[in-house]
């Protein structure tokens, strides 16, 4: 776009009218809207804006709904977020989120993976302290009230389906029906059963294949995967000691 | 007679925003050399996301810039989306074009607080932060953080629009339309503004498109060169649009080009909101891409910024490139520096829009 052509010459610039008078006209009438529209600022430590519901600040959790699974300490992009023994109310000891907020970079991601919207984005921003330790919230001091907004969700489309055409179905996150799949490689399997116990949804039971084992003659048992329940967390797939999970992924 | 000096002007300078140093030489009041140096910030963000998958290195994308952190993150998904052989869906294009402009609007408003500390006019800065804030609010409210965004995502956004969300940004644009008067009125009508931009650092299409120049800076000296209009990406190829140009490649041009950019900005955010198709925001991808490398560049709101990706079939990258647009803009700053007095180095580096994040890396 060409912008109309504006000539100064040195007279012009040293007249008092443009020199003085014209910013003092600018000035005077920011000076006069400035007051008629007052207050302009914010008292602050009184007085505090709105922000939205899903505004970011520290991550928080709801306790009652984590199940433990990891994901959120796996997505961390900074590597903050530790899994640490908690005691439950209801007895014995499960693992939980610990969050080094001094690390934390706000992103969100944290929430946004977390497949029972277990972590959540709080409002709170205001996270000075004088010392490190402070700025590490254990599972119990990164609880946060509560409220639907602060949940991430999200929807997604498949691939697979986008380039069919036609309407395209949209799944919530983390729908049971679209999400990865864990798959067996059924000759690795030792049955050892650390997937069953590691798994924190209960999605893996050990079930008899109907197979008899050559040597002693007892029924054999594999994992079976309830995909309604797995929040493909892939904790057993690193605890696999012959490698034999993989994930499928669905697109 | 006096003899030459060399003269640090930094790392902490008033005139320069970040952390950097511009040695210039100087024969009493006049440049006759001058020399940046940079450095000071280097993070190591091209060697730190080649130990982050995929999706854990989109809100680090952020980082680059906290200017306009949204056109790096955009970049980066853009990039991996050609990688992984995805496209977003068409709503999520329309949505990224309407951020991406409020993204442009809200960094040509830094820059021009930057420019009005320089150049030692305080309304300047307080009013342009003043209207920052309307669109720092909107794309609060759209993504949910008021710098670092981390809006988009590989194959879409993040999340689909907020309720009554056009009205919103039609509102906004128009109070920020009048606002957009007062603020030119404040810099055009300012006769020592003028006197310290008119004819400084002059520099012709010829020589800015041989050292590299790009965005603003280059269209400032008559090149009408907008890589959203040459090489449309996202919905860009649908929007109606001019490419703002000044010829007189001074930095009374730069500053012109900037604030009508702001205004073909407004005219795109409006057209975005209102075509915006409806349909899914975001699809998802695999983990790990094919095998093969890709080079993606967008207008970013300094100029052409670039990212070149090599995936080796794993779901990290194998290696991320990043050329920043005010890296080369910084090194052809001595040829606009020389000859100009060194009162004149606020005023020429301050239209740059240095920010040292995407610099150094």
């Amino acid at each position: 776009m060409r912008i109309e052509e504006r000539t100064y010459t040195k007279a012009d610039h040293l007249r008092p009218t443009g020199y003085v008078l014209k910013s003092l006209i600018v000035t005077f009438k920011g000076l006069v809207r400035a007051t008629k529209n007052r207050p302009c600022t914010v008292l602050y430590p009184w007085e505090r804006l709105v922000y939205p519901d899903n505004y970011r600040g520290r991550p928080g959790i709801v306790l009652e709904r984590c199940i433990g699974c990891a994901r959120c300490a796996r997505d961390c992009p900074n590597r903050c977020i530790e899994m640490v023994e908690v005691e439950l109310p209801a007895g014995g000891k499960a693992k939980r989120p610990q969050v080094n907020v001094g690390r934390c970079m706000m992103c969100g991601n944290c929430a946004e993976t977390c497949p029972v919207n277990a972590m959540i984005v709080t409002p709170e921003f205001e996270l000075c302290s004088y010392s490190r330790a402070d700025l590490i919230f254990d599972p119990v001091k990164l609880q946060y009230p509560h409220k639907p907004g602060y949940e991430v969700n999200y929807e997604f489309a498949l691939l697979s389906e986008m380039k069919k055409g036609g309407e395209v179905r949209t799944y919530a996150k983390n729908d049971p029906n679209v999400h990865d799949n864990v798959v067996l490689d059924a000759p690795k399997c030792i049955s050892c059963s650390r997937c069953a116990k590691t798994c924190p949804a209960g999605a893996i039971e050990m079930a008899e294949t109907g197979e008899l084992n050559p040597k002693t003659k007892k029924p054999i048992k594999r994992p079976k995967f309830d995909t309604t329940k797995c929040v493909v967390c892939e904790q057993c797939i690193e605890v696999c000691p012959k490698s034999a999970l993989s994930i499928k992924e669905v697109l | 007679m006096t003899d030459e000096m060399w003269i640090n002007m930094g790392p902490q300078h008033p005139f320069n925003h970040g952390l950097w140093n511009l040695r210039v030489k100087l024969k009493g009041e006049t440049i006759t050399a001058a020399e940046p140096i940079i450095g000071y910030l280097h993070r190591g963000w091209e060697k730190m996301v080649e130990n982050r998958a995929y999706p854990q290195i989109v809100p680090l994308a952020d980082r680059l810039c906290y200017g306009s952190s949204l056109s790096w993150n955009h970049l980066y998904c853009l990039t991996a989306e050609r990688l992984f052989g995805v496209e977003a869906p068409d709503r999520a294009k329309y949505i990224r074009v309407a951020a991406l402009e409020m993204q442009r609007i809200t960094s040509h408003l830094t820059w021009l607080m930057a420019v009005g500390t320089d150049l030692g006019s305080y309304t300047i800065m307080t009013w342009s932060i003043r209207e920052r804030e309307l669109f720092l609010d909107l794309l609060c409210k759209l993504s949910g953080a008021r710098m670092t965004y981390n809006y988009c995502r590989i194959g879409g956004v993040r999340n689909d629009l907020p309720e009554n969300y056009e009205r919103d940004v039609n509102r906004t644009l128009d109070e920020f339309d009048r606002r957009l008067r007062d603020l030119e009125a404040l810099m055009d009508e300012n006769e020592p503004f003028l006197m310290r931009t008119l004819g400084i650092g002059k520099m012709d299409g010829r020589t800015a498109m041989n050292l590299g120049l790009t965005g603003p800076i280059l269209r400032a000296s008559g090149v009408d060169m907008d890589l959203r209009k040459l090489d449309p990406y996202e919905a860009y190829a649908d929007m109606k649009f001019e490419v703002c140009t000044h010829t007189d490649g001074d930095v009374y041009a730069r500053y012109r080009v900037r604030m009508d950019e702001m205004r073909e900005s407004m005219k795109i955010i409006r057209q975005a909101l209102a075509e915006a198709p409806a349909g899914p925001v975001r699809v998802k991808v695999p983990r790990c891409p094919p095998k093969g490398n890709v080079v993606c560049r967008v207008e970013d709101p300094r100029g052409e910024s670039l990212m070149y990706m090599v995936s080796d079939g794993t779901e990290r990258p194998y290696r991320l490139k990043v050329r920043s647009p005010n890296f080369v803009n910084l090194s052809a700053s001595p040829p606009m520096l020389v000859g100009f007095k060194i009162s004149d180095v606020p005023a020429i580096m301050g239209v740059m829009d240095m920010c040292i994040g995407e610099t150094d890396r």
